[in-house]
């Protein structure tokens, strides 16, 4: 078995349930408004986005360890990725502050809304970054 | 015995990629190297690529910064505009992760 394919296989199974997770775990929140299963969804959904960034971060690492080099990207897929990783860091950031019960219903409500916006526009960036690199 | 199989097998998958690269090749007919082109006109580069193992589709740059990616692996690509003076064409063979894989194919060109 090729141990390359295999790495990169894995790291993608991972990166696509962490997607899952943060768009569909924000869904969820946004339908569902009982406090108690809103906290566990922020931890879901912040698990989710580190998950992201993690796996994320291991593809350029697969590829270095290989190749001695990072992915070549054009300019279209530079901004996918950073976009990407923007979606991240608000998310992350997001699912945080949450957890430390400082939003108030409304803000709450908005920021899940949010999430589920950052889930979205990730998941399209991802897209844009597999077949325009 | 059975010990002494582990290292072989982690060695014979890490040093696989390498073995891997040497299937595939590039061939460019089109511009030959040192061949002199015209900035007035649209310029082509004509190339044939055999893709193996772990090779998924190929990137081309002009002076070092990548222009397009392709996935037909033979025919040809228009290049943009050309500045006057020496530029140096590249394809390389990437994976699905669009990293290079160390197989490429250069050429230098003259334009006036």
């Amino acid at each position: 078995m090729d141990i390359q394919s295999l790495a990169y296989a894995v790291t993608q199974i991972i990166h696509n349930f962490g997607a899952v997770t943060v768009v569909g775990g924000s869904v969820v929140a946004v339908v569902w408004h009982e406090s108690i299963v809103r906290r566990k969804l922020s931890r879901l959904v912040l698990a989710g986005w580190i998950v992201q960034a993690l796996s994320g971060t291991t593809f350029g690492a697969i590829s270095y360890y290989y190749y001695a080099q990072f992915p070549d990207l054009l300019g279209i897929a530079v901004v996918a990725l950073i976009v990407k990783v923007v979606c991240a860091t608000l998310g992350v950031a997001l699912a945080t502050v949450q957890l430390t019960g400082l939003f108030s219903e409304a803000a709450l409500r908005f920021s899940w809304l949010a999430m589920c916006f950052l889930g979205v526009l990730a998941l399209s960036s991802a897209a844009i970054l597999r077949w325009f690199s | 015995m059975r010990y002494l199989s582990l290292p072989v097998i982690l060695f014979a998958c890490l040093v696989a990629p390498m073995a891997m690269a040497a299937d595939s090749n590039i061939e460019i007919s089109s511009p030959v190297n040192g061949a002199k082109l015209d900035a007035m006109e649209q310029n082509k580069i004509e190339y044939n690529v055999t893709l193996g193992s772990g090779a998924d589709h190929i990137h081309v740059y002009v002076d070092g910064q990548e222009t397009a990616l392709l996935r037909q692996m033979k025919g040809s690509y228009t290049m943009e505009t050309l500045s006057p003076g020496s530029h140096d064409v590249c394809i390389k063979i990437v994976n699905k992760n669009h990293t290079p894989i160390g197989v490429e194919r250069c050429i230098k060109v003259e334009v006036e």
